[in-house]
């Protein structure tokens, strides 16, 4: 493994694998806090009851149809959007691109605000359909465009994503009613996603996770650079056609439910890339379980920061995000992929 | 060696011949979109009238031309080059084509200070220009502060300027969502950016403030080409790295900071006039000129285009300039794609 | 609480220099060549405006009240919100007009106004939107009178000052006066039933997508009419804001049963045309609304047209809950 030798300081396998059990023990304890935390006080034991000897009460209803499915989403969308991140950073070899630079976001907020206008977006599945088509033509485009270099790839992507944004301000100004609905759905969040059909998502995002776990020891090969890459033997431009469809994918499903968390995908790789040095796969092993941890515990933030009312999520993440990754970058630098 | 000195001889050559070229044609261009900009309003009037008007002609239409439209023509013209300009100096400093001064948290930073003054203090126009002006500032000296010290400077300017977007930008979309949907739209319209309305009273101190900057910056204008081509030949040729550096985001700020206080954070520009620019003169790095030229016709062509497109009723030019910016740096790009 | 008693303070003096100003400036300033004049008080302070204006532009929410009172109008602002309301005469006159600004104040076209050659411009936005003008342009070109939204059912007296400051304050008495008489019977009728009885109010407007609901109480715009015909919307915000935040909140989805739990009868923000909107459909479908007394009884009933913000409009609005609650007389 020609591999070892490129990243410094990496840490030994044992270890990866100590902190990654870790990782997942923190993962489950937070998922039981935020079943247990919101607006509505409900005692831990009635809690428990809910959830594994429901009687059809009040508080039951708020535990099984409110907060388990929105603990559930948290764990997907969160897991996507981490290992996103890291299939993007790999293939675009910038530490600081995350997945709504492919235009994933810009291109679902687009379909979004269009499809309000036209009066498509009055149910939630109306919604999610849109978000999807809007992040898969996007991607497409930018890829279409810039699949050239990384560089290339990058420019395009924002360059798409200030189109597609400034033709639905410019739409969203416009026509206030548009502006009303967008504005809501602008703020990515978890609250009130549960009636919306979330198993076609999940397991979108479910079979692509699978995807980018067989994905990741090619893109290991990627990341050394195009002509190391093709000296290993790797089909570079198959790989990373691969890696565009997973992240679009995975973002675009993520984007569905929640609206656009931007942080999440950028952050996420960088906390991972702590523990798991420069190895893909054990990167998107720790993205794919520090991912649902942020997010659950931004969620759980979301709904104990105000007297009244929530926070969105993606409000949460980016101020917990940030000044880790102020502080990251002042302790080791910015990493190089 | 010859050969190579030769070939670097020749290679600049060719470069400025393009430049001359390129600088001659856009300020042609420039030229038209003004006097187009003149003639264009509520009522069209024509080429001759438009100098009647200039050279002192009297009557209502005259005072329309000389008070409200030259102001925002002449605005349009020295804002965009004045952000193009900016943009250079970041995405040469940064390394990074997405080191526009948005990295530095100058936009975010002024939307959330114009955003304190709408909704928290009883908005007047004195205090959404406080606001917007402080609020970038300060996001701005956070920044840099906080990405001072060692390291690699771009990168982790870009790095940090992320992260303290991302905060911003979060603390914006909520003030938004929790503000009426009037106050929000007339925020959110705030943000995009726009030249409608601006009169002399509002353009006499940018406009010289931006001369001095652009003045300053031309005069480290050698310099920073020599620090663009890499740390160890700014260093050979005896350039202070650190002390230019400084400068030359205190001008790249300064430019931003300016047109921010009287449009509004027109931001795609600082990003898309550069890369433009430097595509259309073929160089190397990120040269200056081009891109401040490119900022001016873009600003002017999409003022213009935001007025006539929905007539009478018009948008804010930052998103005009937003779309067709992307659009061309769009085209830029594929036809490159098609050429290899 | 220093800072409201200083606003109080300014806002005094503010006064008493305007008045003492007024009183000044009517008896120095010699009467305007082209009619009378008088002091009219307005947003943004005491503006000398026409007696009689003869051309008027109207922006914002001025604009349905303006076009309802029957004012001189030669270019307003468009106004997409308001179009489901509009009457049949009033809408043909709104295609009718010049548009001199778009939905965005910021994007007034001063050239279009100018044109438009108006001698009282009469702006109804929120205060702090008039940051986005440019104010001393407009005044250049005709007196500018700002009047806009406050609380959610002070529509009454804004669009009553801004009819009054175009002149046409006969035609909208006239409205409102039908207006009144119309509650009064419907009042009249459901005496017996409505005062009895405690009243929520589930809303549609602002942040009601995410997992929130809208709960509304007295005097906020799904509200306000039906209060006028007799019924009360029990309790209060939890933490009282500005404008809306005064008698409207967003309580998570989970606070439901706790907060409507004492509700006797539910209302409910339905579209212009019947149709149920998003956020309210979310509340509707979910289990813990299911649950509550009042939806148990059978008494929860849709509002059409709460958004009214016009006499004439709030006519339809009461009409709508006359329809709506009418169950409530036979049970």
């Amino acid at each position: 493994m020609t591999t070892v030798h490129a990243a410094p300081a990496r840490p030994r396998s044992g270890t990866r694998r100590a902190w990654l059990v870790v990782a997942l023990v923190v993962l489950a304890a937070v998922a039981v806090v935020s079943v247990g935390v919101g607006a509505h006080a409900i005692a831990p034991a009635a809690v428990l009851r809910a959830l594994f000897a429901p009687t059809g009460t009040g508080d039951d209803a708020v535990v099984r149809h409110i907060r388990a499915p929105r603990a559930l989403l948290a764990v997907g969308v969160g897991a996507a959007l981490g290992v996103a991140g890291v299939l993007v950073q790999t293939i675009s070899r910038n530490p600081l691109a995350e997945p709504g630079i492919l235009g994933v976001t810009t291109g679902a907020g687009f379909a979004i605000t269009l499809g309000s206008a036209a009066g498509l977006t009055a149910t939630g599945a109306g919604e999610l359909m849109l978000a999807v088509a809007g992040s898969v033509l996007a991607t497409v485009i930018v890829h279409a465009v810039g699949r050239g270099s990384p560089l290339r790839l990058v420019l395009t992507g924002v360059a798409l994503s200030a189109v597609l944004s400034g033709v639905s301000l410019g739409t969203r100004l416009l026509l206030p009613d548009v502006f009303d609905a967008y504005r809501f759905w602008a703020v990515g969040s978890l609250a009130g996603r549960e009636q919306s059909p979330m198993l076609l998502p999940l397991l979108a995002i479910g079979l692509a996770l699978v995807g980018a776990v067989l994905l990741s020891r090619q893109l290991d090969a990627v990341a050394l650079g195009e002509t190391v890459a093709r000296s290993l033997g790797a089909n570079v431009v198959a790989i990373r056609a691969g890696a565009l469809v997973l992240i679009t994918v995975l973002a675009g499903a993520a984007t569905a439910i929640a609206g656009p968390i931007l942080f999440v995908g950028l952050i996420v790789p960088h906390l991972a890339r702590r523990v798991a040095g420069g190895s893909v796969p054990w990167l998107v092993a720790y993205a794919a379980v520090l991912g649902p941890i942020l997010l659950l515990v931004s969620d759980v933030g979301s709904r104990v920061l105000l007297p009244t009312g929530e926070v969105p999520v993606a409000f949460v993440t980016a101020f917990l995000g940030a000044p880790v990754l102020i502080w990251a970058v002042r302790r080791y630098g910015a990493a190089p992929l | 060696m010859t050969a190579v000195v030769l070939r670097r001889g020749r290679f600049s050559v060719r470069v400025e011949r393009r430049t001359l070229v390129v600088t001659v044609v856009a300020l042609v261009v420039i030229a038209g979109l003004i006097l187009l900009g003149l003639c264009h309003g509520a009522v069209w009037a024509s080429p001759a009238k438009v100098f009647a008007a200039l050279t002192g002609g009297h009557g209502e239409s005259a005072v329309v031309i000389r008070q409200w439209r030259l102001p925002r023509v002449l605005a349009a013209a020295v804002f965009g080059a004045a952000l193009g300009a900016a943009g250079a100096i970041f995405q040469g400093l940064t390394r990074n084509p997405l080191g526009s001064p948005e990295v530095i948290g100058l936009d975010a930073g002024a939307y959330t200070g114009a955003l304190v003054a709408l909704t928290v203090l009883s908005g007047t126009s004195g205090q959404l220009v406080t606001g917007a002006v402080l609020g970038g500032l300060v996001a701005a000296a956070v920044v840099y502060l906080l990405s001072r010290s060692g390291g690699v400077f771009g990168l982790r300017l870009v790095v940090v300027g992320i992260a303290v977007n991302a905060m911003l930008t979060a603390v914006n979309s909520w003030i938004v969502l929790r503000a009426d949907l009037e106050i929000a739209i007339a925020a959110v319209g705030w943000s995009a950016g726009s030249l409608n309305g601006i009169g002399w009273d509002d353009v006499g101190v940018p406009f010289a403030v931006i001369g001095v900057l652009l003045a300053l910056l031309a005069s480290r204008a050698r310099s920073a080409q020599q620090a663009d081509l890499g740390r160890e030949v700014a260093i050979a040729t005896g350039v202070g790295l650190d002390r230019l550096r400084l400068q030359l985001v205190f001008i790249g700020v300064g430019c931003t900071a300016t047109v921010t206080a009287v449009a509004g954070p027109i931001a795609f520009i600082a990003l898309a006039a550069p890369q433009i620019g430097r595509r259309l003169v073929a160089a190397p790095g990120v040269p200056v000129l081009p891109a401040a030229l490119t900022g001016a016709v873009l600003l002017l062509a999409t003022d213009l285009l935001a007025q006539v497109l929905l007539a009478p009723v018009s948008l804010p030019a930052g998103v005009v300039s937003t779309v067709v910016g992307g659009i061309y740096l769009i085209w830029l790009l594929a036809r490159k794609v098609g050429r290899t | 609480m220093p800072v409201p008693t200083l606003a109080r303070v300014t806002g005094a003096l503010v006064l008493i220099v305007g008045l003492v100003a007024g009183c000044d400036s009517g008896a120095a300033e010699p009467a305007a060549p082209s009619g009378a004049t008088r002091v009219f008080t307005a947003d943004n302070g005491d503006i000398t405006i026409p007696v009689a204006p003869k051309r008027v532009v109207a922006t914002g929410y001025a604009v349905p009240a303006l076009l309802e009172a029957g004012a001189p109008l030669v270019g307003i602002s468009t106004w997409q919100r308001g179009l489901p309301m509009m009457s049949a005469k009033d809408r043909a006159a709104y295609d009718r007009l010049a548009k001199v600004a778009g939905e965005s104040a910021a994007e007034t076209n001063y050239e279009a106004i100018a044109q438009a050659e108006p001698d009282l411009i009469v702006i109804g936005v929120p205060k702090p939107v008039l940051a986005d003008i440019d104010l001393d342009r407009l005044r250049a070109i005709a007196p500018v009178v700002a009047l806009g939204p406050s609380l959610p059912s002070a529509w009454r007296d804004l669009s009553r000052k801004q009819a009054d400051a175009a002149g046409a304050l006969a035609t909208f008495d006239t409205v409102r006066a039908a207006y009144v008489d119309k509650t009064k019977q419907l009042a009249a009728k459901y005496a017996g039933v409505l005062p009895k009885l405690k009243f929520a109010h589930l809303g549609a407007y602002g942040e009601v997508a995410n997992g929130n609901f809208q709960r509304e109480f007295n005097g906020s715009w799904g509200t306000n009419v039906a209060q006028d015909l007799g019924a009360n919307y029990y309790g209060e915000v939890k933490v009282k804001g500005t404008g809306s935040k005064a008698v409207s909140e967003y309580p998570s989805i989970e606070e439901l049963p706790s907060a409507f739990a004492a509700a006797d009868v539910i209302t409910y923000t339905v579209s212009a045309d019947g149709s149920v909107p998003k956020g309210v459909r979310y509340v509707l479908d979910s289990e813990l609304w299911k649950g509550l007394p009042a939806v148990k009884a059978g008494k929860i009933y849709p509002l059409r047209y709460t958004e009214a913000a016009t006499y004439g409009s709030a006519m339809a609005t009461a009409d709508a809950a006359d329809q709506a609650l009418a169950p409530l007389l036979t049970s």
